[in-house]
């Protein structure tokens, strides 16, 4: 068996006063396609900022490795240089900062992905095109003013464009019309194909998974891994709902 | 009185209330080279311009008014759509904006050699910090080696009722320079300006923009950007008078201080007796580098109305803990999050040039702070123009 890419172990983690996670185990291998689930409040958003390393949470215990890496200590930046991307479900606007500069600096920070202003340009616009973004945005300031729909195609643009190992997308689906959750799906298989990354995604709407084969799936209910299973697994929820986790959730919690 | 000398203008760039007297930041007093001009012939402008109030006051006005060799004036007809920006080039500059046209209005000051718009009352002995056409106006000050070059621009403008204005204003020069720039701007019915302010360099900046939206329904947005580093000192303020009724005013300052640079900001919304139904909105948001800056800032809402609504906040430290965590996310260290605020103060005020030349004095400056790569790196990207064409 090879290696995962990303392996947590028993996490608890949570706000100084509140426990939000619970002994929670998850791993991704590399250039597999993850999908995580459960109700509202389940801890899903928590789970991806822990792994991207949000000082908002302490892990109060268990591990998390990243490429054979013990990044559980790690600073957020550190693990976004190591490959770990999480798209914001609301993306935040940073005024005074036009997107071209933003861009260029983050991509420039890779070595990897060192290239020409000019280079850089033509390869933005590439993606662009690729999103239906048109070009004007460039100029802009970052995600200020920018509609919904937009600010998730941002997102996605820097997924593409800093090629991440592992892509955690939270709810980048929600809230999206239907042309832009086509172009958002799109870009998640672009980012299959070309990078050959491995997906987390978030999701409570399965449009978005339509275009991708999943490899597993993960339910979580009230800061607990409740279920795991095949890429079928989301078929049954769609279906039936939570109702089932749920129970073993709480006797979870009893026991 | 001597042929050239100095003299000193003394608590200008006042605000309209002077509150919290304690922070001492209430004016600001310039050393000023003044050359006698008795029995020069002047064009001054049309008398209208007179009664406009502008940022830094009247002492101000007066002392520039004395020193300008010559009065400029620009009118765009009404109706008229002007493409070509009014680049301003002398230091006393009035433009008039008839009844529903739309026009540009550019200020540029940079370098030390001056460029584009930039217009020298004074030099350092030997140095030249002559504009193309002020050089009749350079004042050797008094002799001393690390005397300041000054560099001042009155600007003056009329927006007739629909009229639609857009004022850019740039300061980048180079550390000799003390640069003062006074801007009165009035707005009848339903005119529209923007102001888009970028002091990003010069020993001493000095400015002063007020508006006076005068008609109903009329409307001014004011965007400042500035960067104060090393021992750089800038004192702005911002004067908004709403008149007329159901104005709308929006200011945003903000900026970067590092090293012992010191700011004071005083801006001001006075909703006037009559402006029901008025609202004006200021806020200030400043990312500080080190201990050793000195920042002050007064915002003050005067309200003579009871059917207004005026708002004002300022955010002072860091950048906010939320763009910190997603620039984080992104791989950006903390200094590195900040050294982007920086060059995107360049690479917005870039995006904002209307013109090569503009790009060009800004260029230099970015090239002195940022560094020659990462200042050419916009230019490069967008493949903007940034040559300054040769004067002829
Ligand atoms: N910073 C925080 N401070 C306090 N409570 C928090 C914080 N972050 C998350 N929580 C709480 O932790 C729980 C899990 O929240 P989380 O956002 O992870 O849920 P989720 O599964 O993503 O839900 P949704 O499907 O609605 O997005 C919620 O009860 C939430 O209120
Ligand atoms: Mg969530």
């Amino acid at each position: 068996m090879h290696s995962q890419l990303l392996r947590v172990s028993d996490v608890s983690a949570g706000t100084e006063d509140k426990p939000i996670l619970h002994d929670v185990s998850l791993a991704v291998g590399a250039g597999e396609t993850h999908v995580l689930m459960g109700p509202n409040g389940a801890g899903k958003s928590t789970l991806g900022r822990v792994v991207m390393g949000d000082p908002t949470y302490q892990v109060t215990s268990g591990s998390i490795f990243f490429d054979d890496a013990d990044v559980t200590n790690e600073a957020a930046d550190k693990r976004s240089l190591a490959g770990i991307f999480l798209s914001y479900q609301a993306p935040v606007e940073v005024p005074g900062v036009p997107l071209y500069s933003y861009l260029r600096t983050i991509t420039q920070k890779r070595p990897e992905l060192k290239m020409t202003a000019r280079k850089f340009r033509a390869r933005v616009g590439e993606i662009a095109d690729q999103l239906d973004m048109g070009s004007s945005f460039l100029t802009r300031e970052l995600n200020v003013g920018f509609s919904g729909g937009e600010k998730k195609k941002i997102e996605m643009l820097q997924l593409l464009l800093l090629r991440p190992k592992l892509a955690i997308l939270d709810e980048t689906d929600s809230g999206l019309d239907v042309d832009a959750l086509s172009v958002v799906s799109k870009g998640i298989e672009a980012y299959r194909q070309d990078c050959d990354g491995s997906l987390l995604i978030i999701t409570h709407n399965t449009r978005i998974l339509e275009r991708l084969t999943v490899d597993r799936t993960h339910v979580m209910v009230q800061g607990r891994m409740v279920a795991e299973g095949p890429g079928s697994l989301i078929d049954d929820i769609d279906a039936h709902g939570f109702e089932q986790f749920e129970r073993a959730g709480e006797d979870g919690g009893a026991a | 009185m001597a042929e050239n000398s100095t003299v000193t203008l003394s608590r200008v760039n006042t605000p309209p209330a002077q509150t919290w007297n304690y922070l001492r930041a209430n004016d600001i007093t310039l050393e000023v080279p003044f050359v006698s001009r008795k029995g020069d012939v002047y064009f001054a402008l049309p008398r209208l311009f007179e009664s406009i109030e502008c940022g830094m006051g009247q002492q101000v006005t007066e002392w520039i008014e004395s020193q300008a060799t010559d009065a400029s004036y620009v009118e765009v007809r009404a109706g008229e759509k002007r493409e070509e920006p009014i680049v301003v080039t002398g230091m006393d500059t009035g433009v008039m904006v008839r009844a529903g046209a739309e026009a540009t209005v550019v200020v540029c000051v940079g370098g030390a050699k001056g460029s584009v718009g930039s217009l020298s009352a004074s030099s350092a002995a030997g140095e030249t910090g002559q504009g193309p056409s002020e050089s009749a106006n350079e004042a050797n000050a008094s002799a001393t080696s690390k005397q300041l070059s000054t560099s001042a621009a009155l600007v003056r403008i009329i927006a007739e009722h629909d009229a639609r204005v857009h004022v850019l204003e740039f300061v980048a020069a180079d550390d000799e320079v003390q640069h003062i720039e006074s801007v009165g701007i009035t707005a009848d019915a339903r005119a529209h300006v923007d102001a888009r302010q970028y002091f990003l360099g010069a020993g001493t900046t000095a400015a002063g923009l007020t508006c006076s939206l005068n008609g109903s329904s009329a409307r001014f947005d004011l965007t400042c950007r500035y960067l104060g580093r090393e021992d750089e000192r800038l004192d702005i303020n911002h004067v908004v008078r709403m008149r007329g009724r159901n104005g709308r005013t929006n200011v945003t300052e903000s900026g970067v201080l590092d090293g012992h640079a010191r700011k004071a900001l005083r801006a001001t919304i006075d909703l006037v007796h009559g402006s029901s139904g008025s609202e004006g909105t200021e806020l200030e948001n400043v990312l500080i580098l080190s201990d050793d800056v000195t920042n002050k800032t007064m915002p003050v809402i005067l309200c003579d109305e009871d059917d207004v609504a005026g708002n004002h906040g300022a955010t002072i430290g860091s950048v906010g803990p939320e763009q910190i965590r997603y620039l984080a996310d992104r791989g950006l260290a903390e200094h590195e999050a900040e050294a982007l605020y920086v060059r995107a103060l360049f690479d917005e005020s870039l995006i904002a040039a209307p013109t090569a030349d503009v790009r060009a004095v800004l260029l230099e400056r970015a090239k002195a702070v940022l560094g020659e790569d990462i200042a050419n790196d916009l230019v490069e990207g967008l493949e903007l123009d940034a040559v300054a064409h040769e004067e002829d």
